[in-house]
């Protein structure tokens, strides 16, 4: 199976954060992000896992600070890591 | 009938339905959550998780299977594995939420101690009796002390099997273990009413056990499950609660070619449908077939909506390897009109809601024009392959109950009972002629134990002719039958063509001279036969023998139970002036001199109380 593009990725980050396709960019910080919060952190390491057998421990998402830095840990392509 | 309130569009739905892809359901939750709660008319009930585990993800997911069913949960959350302390000692902040259900989340990681290598049979055997004694206790308190309906979930197995095979067979193994404890668990539930098994033994076979363990969850997070199996755990349970609250779905309305049996009855004849162990497309109709038959015996009332002549339709079921058989159909409607047509017919006949209807077509368009007309009426995408539409039916627990009694498997009887009536109806110049040609009789008394069961369905599961629609437990019931605050009635209707069962409950709370009317509900089946007519003559003989002066009819409406709004009206009653629109009271004075209402209904011998103290 094809790895996500940053495209899909942040458009199944906005969904899973209940914002309107599109909004995010990849900048964004985590910590102003409002439904950021236990429940999309296992949802996204669900769509990692299921999109990109990609696999992430909830130490690593927390570490990351910026949406960019979920892109680099779920290795989307385009992203380095 | 057309509603008047906003309809529901289904489309949103459709992530929740099969087939279902979790991961999907756990991306789109906030959208799903922020669409369902939308809806109208939803039954609130308080649920208490008690884990074993994090059930954070359980939480979540339920709220959204719950609400897909109409349900309005609000929640209390156990602290991580207190599920029994917070029972044990009695958590005030449990004990003010006041659940009406509590679910048990345990999983294989919280038994206790697990038997050692070669340990003898008989300390296996009090290993078992310790591990049961010590759930039991928190059931108990659960049930006395908190009222409170429980939903446990049985055993799933490890998935790692350090005996290897011999996991399955010896008594000192983990698996062995489990399976004893869930043969524990079965027999508790088999001798307790407010108990219900939520089968994560079977949830987790059917998931896999390597999908429904998440290691990584469960070391990072204390996940007993991971995120993807928590959906169907959350269908599964909201399923259970549903059939609680008395949401299932009652009828299953089946098309006919390539649904039932393989080809056109009506172009390629009888002989040549495919149907039988000799084609494996025709094995995978019967089978089918008695999936369909093994519904109908346990209480699913069968219709057919086909577009056919009826006479070829019928024909069809002579096929000598058909399971189905004409008479297992409560109502058979085969023509040319528009499905959605027939639907509105079928749910009028059997005289139920169309959301309690499901049905089943191999033709998509038809299924989408339902769909569409019809929004009340489940119609799963079962696609075209016979061989998944039972998966389909299964996968959304359309049917689900949570418990069977005798009454549900004769109800397909009653329900053709009725289509016979309707028949021999026609016949008769006035309805007055029709009914005492019936030769009814009633049998009306006061609650009895042998009739529990019946009669808490019926409080629990009544939309329609229900004045009140208050929802009682068992226990309840149990509990009101014993206290001389109460006069409870139910009602058996039997005539010529056969018994429809217990059929009305009433239940009046007695306030020196007055008896307010608490619950008051009558089936659909027995709807324009005067049985309600009947109920109320034995009320007023209570009343005149226990010297209560005074009834005080209570009507609250709800958007099904607008058949009965000019129930009280109609027998007599003034409204007071204190009434409101959602909470109307109607008073009716017991007279010393009591004309009988009923007409074409014979009463049978009952005990009436003998004095105000009865």
């Amino acid at each position: 199976m094809p790895k996500m593009t940053r495209e899909e990725f942040l458009l199944e980050m906005d969904e899973i954060l209940d914002l309107k396709p599109g909004t995010l960019r990849g900048h964004e910080k985590l910590e102003d992000l409002k439904n950021w919060d236990s429940t999309a952190l296992i949802s996204l390491i669900t769509m990692a896992e299921t999109n990109n057998s990609a696999q992430i421990s909830p130490d690593q998402v927390v570490g990351c600070s910026t949406v960019a830095d979920l892109l680099r840990l779920a290795q989307v392509d385009g992203s380095s890591s | 009938m057309a509603s008047e309130t906003k309809t529901f569009q289904p489309d949103i739905l459709k992530a929740l339905r099969f087939p279902t892809t979790p991961a999907e359901i756990l991306r789109k939750r906030q959208s799903l959550k922020k669409e369902l709660l939308g809806q109208a008319n939803l039954t609130p009930t308080r649920i208490a998780i008690l884990g074993g585990s994090t059930t954070a993800e359980v939480k979540s997911m339920l709220e959204l299977f719950l609400l897909a069913q109409g349900i309005q949960p609000t929640f209390f959350e156990s602290g991580y594995n207190r599920y029994s302390e917070d029972v044990l000692f009695q958590n005030p902040d449990l004990w003010n939420f006041k659940p009406d259900i509590v679910f048990v989340h345990t999983t294989w990681h919280n038994v206790s101690q697990f038997p050692q290598l070669m340990e003898p049979e008989a300390e296996v055997e009090q290993r078992v009796r310790r591990e049961m004694a010590r759930f039991a206790s928190v059931w108990e308190k659960i049930h006395t002390e908190l009222g409170a309906l429980i939903i446990q979930n049985n055993f799933d197995l490890p998935h790692l099997r350090p005996l290897g095979n011999l996991e399955a067979s010896e008594s000192f193994a983990r698996v062995n273990f489990l399976m004893r404890l869930n043969a524990e668990f079965a027999k508790y539930a088999r001798s307790h009413s407010r108990f219900l098994i939520n089968d994560i033994h079977y949830l987790s076979a059917q998931v896999g056990l390597n999908n429904w363990h998440g290691r990584a969850y469960w070391y990072n997070f204390h996940m007993a499950l991971s995120p993807t199996a928590t959906v169907p755990l959350a269908q599964n349970l909201a399923a259970i609660v549903k059939s609680v609250y008395g949401k299932s779905k009652k009828c299953l309305v089946l098309d006919l070619d390539n649904t039932l049996w393989g080809g056109i009855v009506g172009d390629d004849g009888v002989q040549n449908l495919i149907l039988g162990r000799d084609h494996p497309v025709g094995e995978a109709f019967l089978d089918f077939q008695r999936y369909v038959k093994d519904l109908q015996r346990r209480g699913i009332i069968l219709a057919v909506c086909s577009k056919n002549d009826i006479e070829n339709a019928k024909e069809g079921f002579s096929h000598p390897d058909s399971i189905l058989k004409v008479e297992d159909f409560s109502v058979f409607k085969a023509n040319w009109n528009p499905k959605p047509g027939n639907m509105r017919e079928i749910a009028r006949e059997l005289n139920i809601g169309l959301d309690s209807l499901v049905f089943v077509d191999d033709n998509p368009a038809e299924r989408a024009l339902v769909a569409d007309q019809l929004p009340e009426v489940a119609v799963p995408d079962v696609g075209s392959d016979v061989s998944r539409f039972a998966e389909a039916l299964e996968h959304e627990r359309y049917f689900e109950v949570d418990r069977v009694v005798q009454d549900d498997l004769k109800r397909a009887v009653y329900y053709n009972s009725n289509a016979q009536r309707s028949t021999y109806q026609a016949g008769f110049r006035d309805y007055g002629e029709f009914l005492a040609s019936l030769e009814m009789t009633a049998e009306i008394g006061s609650f009895s134990a042998v009739y529990l069961e019946r009669t808490t369905q019926l409080i629990n599961k009544t939309n329609q002719f229900n004045l009140t629609t208050k929802r009682y437990t068992s226990a309840e019931v149990e509990s009101i039958s014993r206290d001389p605050g109460f006069v409870t009635l139910y009602g058996r209707l039997a005539d010529r063509f056969g018994d429809n069962g217990l059929v009305s409950v009433l239940i009046g709370r007695v306030s020196g001279e007055t008896l307010e009317v608490d619950v008051w509900l009558m089936s659909c089946r027995v709807l324009n036969r005067e049985m309600e007519l009947a109920m109320f003559d034995t009320l007023v003989e209570h009343c005149q023998a226990r010297g209560i002066r005074r009834i005080v009819g209570v009507y609250i409406p709800t958007k099904k139970n607008n058949m009965v709004a000019g129930h009280y009206s109609g027998l007599g009653f003034t409204r007071l002036t204190e009434s409101s629109g959602d909470h109307e009271l109607w008073r009716f004075d017991v007279p010393q001199s009591y004309s009988l209402r009923t007409r074409f209904i014979r009463r049978t011998a009952q005990t009436l109380p003998t004095s105000a103290n009865a």
